[in-house]
């Protein structure tokens, strides 16, 4: 057992190296690109993104029914979602969007 | 006189217009609130040579929530339930968190653990499809619900599949060593909240779903600390390792006319073999046993969403299989099998009434080396608020 418990605390502590440094890097361009605008429009344009209400129907529906954006007023459902954001490990974009939805439909 | 109740009028309105104009009602950055949920019911079980029926007081769950800023937040749950004529009190959860940026969000406190997914996230009764948790699970379960510590947790969005982790360090575990309770010597107590020895348990969960519209989810979670006995004493360096398998699938399936609900886990426990002591007529004899347990389950719930009435389309189907094996050469050596069926009405998304019936086969546990046949009808009515 203190073999296998070497083995998972060294697993940890390369994921949390892992995940710092992942996390914690920079997300921008080493070089900057100018693409034409004609081009930067069009890629904008045919980008396909999930909306907040498809993720709000399939990520709470993980584990109950999906709530009604009635139910609350936008202040609570900030307070909400920052909740079920760290609770059910949602992303950022994921918690965000279901937000902004929940927000514009209630 | 005239100008004294002039001033007064002027004092009394204007106060009010100036409050009435200047007070934009905006909310404030801090927010409380307070969620929960609450369940009640009725219970019928026949053990064969015991029969019980009773109602159920109300169990009330109130979770306490305040935002401090959009990155910090305290969060707790009580727990209060009626049972054996006294209301018992716990605290489920209280840990402060702080989001550290997109990905990692620390934790401190007492927090549900990551172990699977059924004691984090689907443990409520207002989101458990049936009216109790599977084998394996609760006061002599094998697999741990929360702990003391710190934690970061987080999620990566890879493009269309998510990766969501955790990684955390509590006191760990406490090892009956059977000097107190010798029917339960050699396992494991997890309400450890003042740690017995130096060792911490560590431990984390790693969650992918693989495919971009989260209808799938696969998590392994494992757990292990080195010491789990009491400080100086012969068990201290007893050492555990626990690991788990989980799955999840939700889906609306329009062939099949609704959404499609399948959740598993699989519990391992693995804690190395000491030497315990019973009382066998006024002779203390010494015995020891490989100390591994393991528990599953497996549900499958079915909505008919997409009925076309009301009624119909609030009803739920659900079916469970659960399973539990404790050591061998135990006190608690035990092998359970559990079926249990449901059918549920949701009166609204968080509102359920669930009717269910369950049969238990137990071989050994505590009560007595026989095999035992437990059938159970439920009868609960669950609110999340």
């Amino acid at each position: 057992m203190k073999t296998i418990h070497k083995i998972v605390v060294g697993v940890i502590v390369m994921t949390i190296v892992g995940i710092t440094a992942v996390a914690c890097s920079s997300t921008k361009k080493g070089y900057t690109d100018v693409p034409d605008t004609a081009t930067a429009a069009a890629e904008e344009e045919f980008k396909i993104e999930k909306s907040g209400a498809q993720m709000w129907g399939e990520t709470c529906n993980r584990c109950h029914i999906a709530p009604s954006p009635a139910d609350y007023n936008d202040t609570d459902w900030e307070t909400i979602s920052l909740h079920m954001r760290v609770r059910a490990n949602l992303t950022e974009k994921e918690s965000n969007k279901i937000l902004e939805f929940l927000k514009s439909a209630n | 006189m005239k100008k004294l109740l002039v001033l007064l009028i002027a004092v009394v309105f204007g106060g009010q217009m100036y409050g009435q104009t200047y007070n934009t009602f905006e909310p404030s950055k801090t927010q409380f609130m307070i969620r929960g949920y609450g369940h009640t019911g009725f219970e019928y079980m026949d053990s064969g040579d015991e029969t019980e029926s009773t109602f159920l007081g109300l169990a009330y769950a109130p979770i306490f929530l305040y935002k401090h800023s959009d990155r910090l937040m305290f969060e707790a749950e009580l727990e209060f339930v009626l049972e054996g004529n006294q209301l018992e009190t716990g605290l489920e959860y209280a840990d402060v968190m702080y989001v550290l940026n997109k990905n990692i969000t620390a934790r401190a406190g007492k927090f549900l653990l990551p172990f699977g997914t059924f004691m984090e996230r689907l443990h409520p009764a207002w989101i458990n499809r049936l009216p109790n948790a599977p084998l394996g699970y609760g006061h002599d379960g094998i697999a741990p619900s929360s702990g003391i510590g710190v934690e970061l947790r987080g999620a990566f969005d890879l493009g269309g599949p998510t990766l969501n982790y955790s990684v955390y360090a509590t006191n760990g575990p406490r090892l009956n060593d059977g000097s107190d309770e010798p029917e339960e010597a050699g396992m494991l107590r997890f309400e450890n909240y003042e740690d017995t020895n130096l060792a911490k348990a560590y431990g984390g969960r790693l969650g992918l779903l693989p495919f971009s519209d989260s209808s799938t989810e696969i998590g392994f979670s494992a757990y292990s600390t080195s010491d789990t006995g009491e400080q100086d004493s012969e068990y201290e360096d007893v050492g555990a390792f626990l690991f788990a398998l989980d799955f999840s699938f939700v889906k609306q399936i329009s062939g099949l006319g609704g959404v499609i609900d399948v959740k598993a886990q699989y519990n391992n426990s693995n804690v190395d073999t000491a030497t315990y002591f019973e009382l066998e007529d006024d002779i203390l004899e010494e015995y020891s046993f490989d100390n591994q347990s393991n528990s599953f389950y497996g549900q499958l719930s079915y909505r008919p969403t997409m009925a076309s009435s009301d009624f119909v389309k609030k009803l739920e189907f659900v079916g469970r299989y659960s399973d539990f094996n404790a050591p061998e050469g135990a006190e608690w050596e035990e092998k359970s099998v559990q079926y249990a069926f449901g059918l549920n009405y949701w009166l609204s998304w968080r509102s359920v009434i669930k009717l269910s019936y369950q049969t238990t086969e137990t071989e050994g546990g505590h009560d007595g080396d026989g095999l035992t046949n437990t059938d159970g009808l439920f009868v609960h009515w669950a609110i999340g608020f």
